[in-house]
């Protein structure tokens, strides 16, 4: 791993990801949640404003259905491409449920974005329901990834996960660096404490960097460890549709710059687009 | 085939949308995005086999 504590006290830069949308819930659970392609560039015009260098996107229907097709990630990054100066598109390759042919639509578009998810392993979904993210999807998506130029952020859902990135890195040719975001929460997720998060950062591959990531309440906590101890912040209504106990959000952009503050006052400078893409090895793809 | 408890509606209880979305009739609520895929049985997914939901009524009726 790369950072730790020595990263925050020599003021590394923090690379804020803004999670605007997600693929599980919606408007059902917070009005402010966008759905359409406006709506989802408008709010990445305002977390860039904010500070947040990457966002990280799914894809719905209008009705706020999930999608996985290429065209209409399509018509989101052309959205974001339009609301934004300069900002890192990170589609989502995630999809409980979905085939795998399917898993790889958000891969194709033109241009690709910059970085995608790719998420570890398996994971439970409501009592009858199992993402599975196979190695051979894992490995399938990477191939893609690689031959289209995408930065893989790698989603490690528990500590099981970090044992499947070992063994990416075992199979596969990764570019440096490694990035993988450490995921804090309930279900199959590590159980968000902070003794976890010690452990998952102590194990990750060395010269690794890290993202963090906590679902709801567990957000600003997380983000928090993640700023003291050198790692890399995702916010957004994806993960945590409150701002506080019993506040819903307003918007994903006040979740973005409450960690631009929080960030501020412990010393990190939030990075730029452009620190962030070298930081992210992003131009060497 | 869809799942017999599933409906699209534009407002239930306190909640209003510009665009009808998934509504349980079952739980009586709208139901999340994913679980809406699960409901309309898309992709590789059953409502009889994947909704907690369905399975807990089905087997009340």
């Amino acid at each position: 791993m790369t950072g730790g504590y020595e990263a925050y006290l020599d003021a590394d830069p923090v690379i804020i990801t803004a999670a605007l949308t997600g693929g599980v819930h919606g408007k059902e659970a917070n009005p402010n949640l966008p759905e359409t392609p406006e709506e989802i560039g408008h709010a990445a015009g305002k977390v860039e404003a904010a500070g947040a260098s990457v966002v990280h996107l799914h894809a719905r229907t209008p009705n706020g259905e999930r999608s996985f097709e290429t065209e209409c990630f399509q018509e989101i990054d052309d959205a974001v491409r339009r609301h934004t100066d300069d900002i890192i598109i990170q589609h989502s390759t995630g999809g409980t449920g979905a085939p795998d042919d399917v898993r790889h639509q958000p891969l194709r578009t033109d241009p690709p974005p910059e970085m995608a998810s790719l998420d570890m392993g398996p994971l439970n979904r409501y009592d009858h329901l199992t993402s599975e993210n196979t190695r051979a999807l894992v490995d399938s998506l990477h191939a893609e990834m690689v031959a289209r130029g995408i930065k893989p952020e790698l989603e490690v859902f528990n500590d099981g996960h970090l044992n499947e990135l070992r063994g990416l890195l075992d199979r596969r040719d990764l570019a440096e660096p490694v990035y993988a975001t450490l995921i804090f929460g309930p279900g199959t997720l590590t159980p968000p404490t902070p003794g976890n998060f010690l452990n998952a950062i102590d194990n990750l591959p060395e010269g690794a960097l890290f993202n963090t990531l906590g679902f709801g309440r567990h957000q600003l906590p997380f983000a928090t460890m993640g700023l003291l101890f050198g790692g890399h912040v995702r916010v957004g209504l994806e993960d945590n549709v409150y701002y506080q106990r019993g506040e819903l959000a307003e918007s994903n952009a006040r979740l973005v710059e409450r960690v631009v503050r929080l960030a501020d006052e412990l010393g990190r400078p939030v990075a730029s687009t452009a620190e962030a893409r070298d930081i992210l090895g992003l131009e060497e793809l | 085939m869809a799942c017999p408890y599933l409906e699209y509606r534009t407002a239930a209880g306190t909640q209003s949308f510009d665009h009808e979305r998934a509504y349980c009739t079952a739980a009586e609520t709208f139901v999340q995005p994913m679980r809406a895929d699960i409901c309309n049985d898309r992709y590789d997914l059953d409502h009889g086999q994947h909704c907690e939901i369905f399975r807990a009524h089905a087997e009340d009726e």
